[in-house]
């Protein structure tokens, strides 16, 4: 059933080359005379654009073939095989996985161009090239391969990389603190993860454990064990995507630079949980229970984010909270097992998103370095082109038609509603309106009324070209992304469901085209008021406020930091600290030192046994002689 | 039945002067128990039909090695007073019997092992020195060969040794 | 029978090792190395006289030359170890020790 195509390893491989050749070229020049920005930004946007040419290639080679048959495998070679346990290392096209290499391959060429300028300047410039292109490497494996441990592979790749991206600006010991906590918090997800996959292979890996061998033999799988190798499934989704209760790290994350935010916090890294709970589907399908609890978590991480959305004053973490939210309404999608809309939505939202993280760099960059949205203001003369663009993104994600994000957010809502989950539909309601409440909070007080910071205002400038150029790019896409997927009440044809429909197990379910007209109308309305709601409040221009009551906790994120560190973070270094205290130095210490204060005392012992007197030697013979005889006569009788 | 007595008589008396020379403090009483010893062996041999090495038994070894061993002693002119005073001697003792007694059990149970023969009549000739010197020129060439070598190297050796005196004035 | 002569061998020969191993003075230690060659010397007639071939007489014999190329060396050392230290002790000499 599958083509071969050896061209699918070119696609992680050439990201990956050029992570070395910069990372090396960086190590070797960086002390002595540092190369110039140029190159480093020619060479790291090589193999990303290679990329998307070459998925482009397996997209269009998918297109050719009939729909049974859209599976593309390339087999580089078998990685280890034990007993029977046999991993190849090897890449599979279909149509899931050639959507996501397409718009992450794209907005990652994109984002690497705008880095270009974004980066200007920095005295780690290569590095950074280094780690991005690493980056994509580890997205491009984690998308590409072909069962369960490659993918892991890619999901432990892009975990570091987040890492070292984050801590990127290491001279702030506060950046390196959130890079270690996206780092520990992703781990307690991978755990989930490794768990999971190993109850899998253990219940039905007998067969082969790559995708389409586990497809086959998945009907095997008890419902006990096919409901925890969902729920641990999803712990590490929970931790790669930022869901409830492993969100802490992402809003944290924003500490690294703002392409790295759109890259990997909005665009790729944080969709993979999604990618995989999709990519499982013949598992989650069968057990409806596991798919009600990733809906239920989506949904409630939504909630809670677009609460805490609402009083930020970063704009990052406004931007950060928001991307939280709308993966909650991706698992919710998944959940509900509207696959195909959800993952319509992750690819909208990779424009949308990144295109508004980009657009507030863009601001960050006129305004040197400025992020807090009570200090700006007035800013839509002084930058047209960020503010139209940022303009189209904002619509987008708070889902004005017929912008992008309208019709892949109402198409989740409306399979929501139509699959029955209405308490997941009237949240999902809420949420919207919410989110367009603080969104265009954000856009208000960024860009309308008078400036708050006059000094700031006077110096700020349109950035360079290298990167309004993206902004434009990305602005046209989630502008006009929805025509892919239009329900058929629009004239469309549901494109990308089609598309996607021998990837994923989905039903779709006939309802009355009522139904759909009263759910579509619903998101309207309630975008509206919150889009009114937002004008009434920051239209005009607005001072900032003091938090009280409940305002106060939300601004505070619920104060879920605090309660984790005295909970979790203090009693493990409670824990630590009698271990380093007590344990360490009364018993392994001690053990240590008993071993070797034995072996001094028996060379000493020894040491007496070498008299120098020929004859006492000659007694030691006798005594080995005699033994020997012993045990000699023994064996006679 | 008169090889029963003499064997026994020789047998006592070996062990006897072997005892002696363990036990005796001034090596002249040793080296004389020694030579008790020796020639007890040498009767053992005659009673084994050994008759050259019986008679070189007591030419070389009770004659010659042990004369040596004497004149030696006699030369240096030890007094009871240039000995050296053995103080633990009967607890090396006992521990060394102690030690010997799982040796000496284990050989004695391998000896005990080997199939028994009643002692036939040897023919005429056994043990003499026309048999021996065949045997040894024709199958033991070699080894009668670097044996003589050997004592040349001794020779040379003792010479050495004992006139480096000479020498070094 | 022939079995007495050879446990009358393995009796000189533990006591030659007894010798060695309890007496500090020179010569009785050379003397009971020459008695633990007798013994083998009486086991090799011993056995040659069981097995009725005349190999056991010539190694006794060949045993017998070594021995007395021994006792020269020996007695030649033992001058020379008198002349040096002026005692017959071997405990005097311990230059092995480390």
């Amino acid at each position: 059933m599958e083509h071969n195509a050896t061209y699918l390893g070119l696609i992680p491989l050439f990201p990956l080359i050029g992570a070395l050749v910069i990372g090396l070229l960086h190590m070797l020049t960086c002390t002595k005379r540092p190369l110039s920005e140029k190159m480093y930004g020619a060479l790291a946007c090589v193999g990303p654009i290679l990329s998307f040419f070459l998925a482009l290639v397996a997209f269009f080679h998918l297109k050719g073939l009939p729909a049974e048959e859209r599976f593309l495998a390339h087999n580089v070679y078998t990685w280890f095989a034990v007993g029977d346990l046999h991993i190849n290392m090897g890449f599979l096209a279909d149509p899931l996985s050639s959507l996501f290499l397409l718009f992450v391959t794209f907005i990652g060429s994109l984002i690497h161009i705008y880095s270009v300028g974004y980066m200007a300047g920095d005295k780690n410039y290569g590095k950074f090239f280094a780690y991005l292109n690493l980056f994509l490497g580890s997205m491009l494996i984690l998308v590409l391969g072909s069962g369960p441990v490659v993918m892991f592979v890619g999901w432990e790749g892009v975990g570091l990389c987040s890492y070292l991206l984050i801590s990127f600006f290491s001279e702030d010991t506060d950046n390196v603190l959130a890079g270690n906590k996206a780092f520990i918090v992703n781990r307690i997800g991978d755990l989930g993860f490794v768990l999971g996959m190993s109850v899998l292979f253990w219940a039905i890996g007998a067969g082969g454990f790559d995708y389409l061998a586990l497809q086959a033999n998945a009907h095997n799988l008890t419902s006990a064990i096919g409901i925890t190798v969902c729920l641990l499934l999803f712990v590490g989704a929970c931790g790669k995507s930022a869901q409830i209760p492993l969100y802490v790290w992402l809003p944290d994350a924003m500490a690294g630079p703002t392409p790295v935010s759109a890259l990997i916090h909005a665009a790729t890294m944080v969709t993979a949980g999604v990618y995989m709970v999709a990519r499982f589907s013949f598992i989650y399908a069968q057990f409806p229970i596991a798919g009600s609890v990733v809906a239920w978590v989506g949904i409630l991480t939504a909630l809670l984010a677009a609460i805490f959305a609402m009083f930020q004053k970063d704009i990052k973490k406004i931007l950060a909270y928001s991307t939280v939210s709308q993966l909650g309404y991706m698992f919710a999608a998944v959940g509900v097992t509207a696959y195909s809309a959800g993952i319509f939505h992750v690819f909208t939202h990779a424009f949308f998103k990144a295109l508004l993280f980009l657009a507030a760099g863009s601001v960050i960059y006129a305004l040197h370095h400025q992020q807090d949205i009570w200090k700006m203001g007035g800013l839509k003369d002084k930058l047209p082109k960020t503010y139209w663009t940022m303009m189209i993104g904002a619509l987008a994600l708070a889902g004005v038609p017929p912008f992008s994000g309208f019709f892949s957010k109402d198409e989740i809502l409306f399979s929501a509603l139509a699959n029955g989950h209405t308490g997941i539909w009237l949240i999902g309601v809420l949420v919207a309106g919410m989110t367009a409440y603080y969104t265009f909070r954000m856009m208000f007080l960024v860009f309308h009324g008078e400036p708050r910071d006059k000094e700031a205002y006077d110096h700020a400038h349109e950035p360079p070209a290298v990167m309004t150029i993206p902004l434009i790019v990305l602005a046209v896409g989630a502008a006009f992304a929805g025509v892919l997927n239009l329900p058929a009440i629009f004239g469309g044809s549901l494109n990308v469901s089609h598309w996607l429909a021998p990837s994923v197990v989905e039903q779709h379910p006939h309802v009355s085209i009522w139904l759909e007209i009263f759910a579509i109308l619903s998101s309207v309305a309630v975008v509206a008021v919150g889009v009114y709601i937002a004008y009434k409040k920051f239209g005009q221009g607005a001072e900032e406020p003091e938090f009280t009551g409940f305002a106060k906790v939300g601004y505070n994120k619920f104060y879920v930091d605090e309660i984790y560190n005295a909970v979790f973070v203090q009693t493990y270094k409670g824990f630590g600290s009698v271990i380093s205290r007590f344990l360490e130095p009364k018993v392994t210490d001690s053990g240590v030192k008993l071993s070797s204060w034995l072996y001094q005392k028996a060379g000493i012992a020894f040491k007496a046994l070498q008299v120098g007197y020929v004859r006492i030697y000659a007694i030691y013979m006798v005594i080995g002689l005699s033994l020997m005889s012993l045990f000699l006569s023994q064996t006679i009788n | 039945m008169y090889a029963e007595w003499l064997f026994i008589v020789f047998s006592v008396l070996s062990v006897l002067g072997a005892i002696g020379l363990v036990l005796f403090r001034h090596p002249m009483s040793g080296a004389m128990s020694l030579i008790v010893t020796m020639i007890s062996l040498a009767g053992l041999y005659a009673l084994l039909s050994a008759k050259l090495i019986f008679v070189l038994q007591l030419i070389v070894y009770a004659g010659a090695i042990m004369s040596l061993i004497l004149f030696i002693i006699m030369f240096l002119n030890i007094q009871t007073s240039d000995l050296p005073e053995e103080k633990g001697r009967f607890y090396y003792l006992l521990g060394g019997t102690i030690l010997i007694i799982p040796i000496a059990s284990f050989l004695i149970k391998v000896v005990k092992s080997l199939p028994g023969s009643q002692t036939t009549i040897v023919g005429n000739g056994f043990g003499g020195v026309k048999e021996v010197g065949l045997v040894l020129f024709q199958d033991w060439l070699l080894p009668f060969e670097i044996v003589s070598i050997l004592l040349l190297v001794s020779l040379v050796g003792a010479v050495v040794l004992a006139g480096k005196r000479r020498l070094s004035k | 029978m022939i079995q007495n002569y050879l446990i009358l061998s393995v009796i000189l020969f533990c006591i030659g090792i007894l010798g060695v191993i309890s007496r500090r003075n020179v010569f009785t230690v050379f003397m009971s190395i020459e008695l633990m060659l007798n013994a083998a010397n009486l086991a090799f007639i011993t056995f040659s006289r069981l097995h009725e071939s005349m190999d056991g007489h010539v190694l006794a014999l060949l045993v017998m030359a070594v021995a007395a190329a021994e006792a020269a060396l020996a007695l030649a050392v033992v001058i020379l170890l008198h002349k040096h230290k002026g005692n017959l002790d071997t405990n005097v000499f311990s230059l092995l020790k480390g």
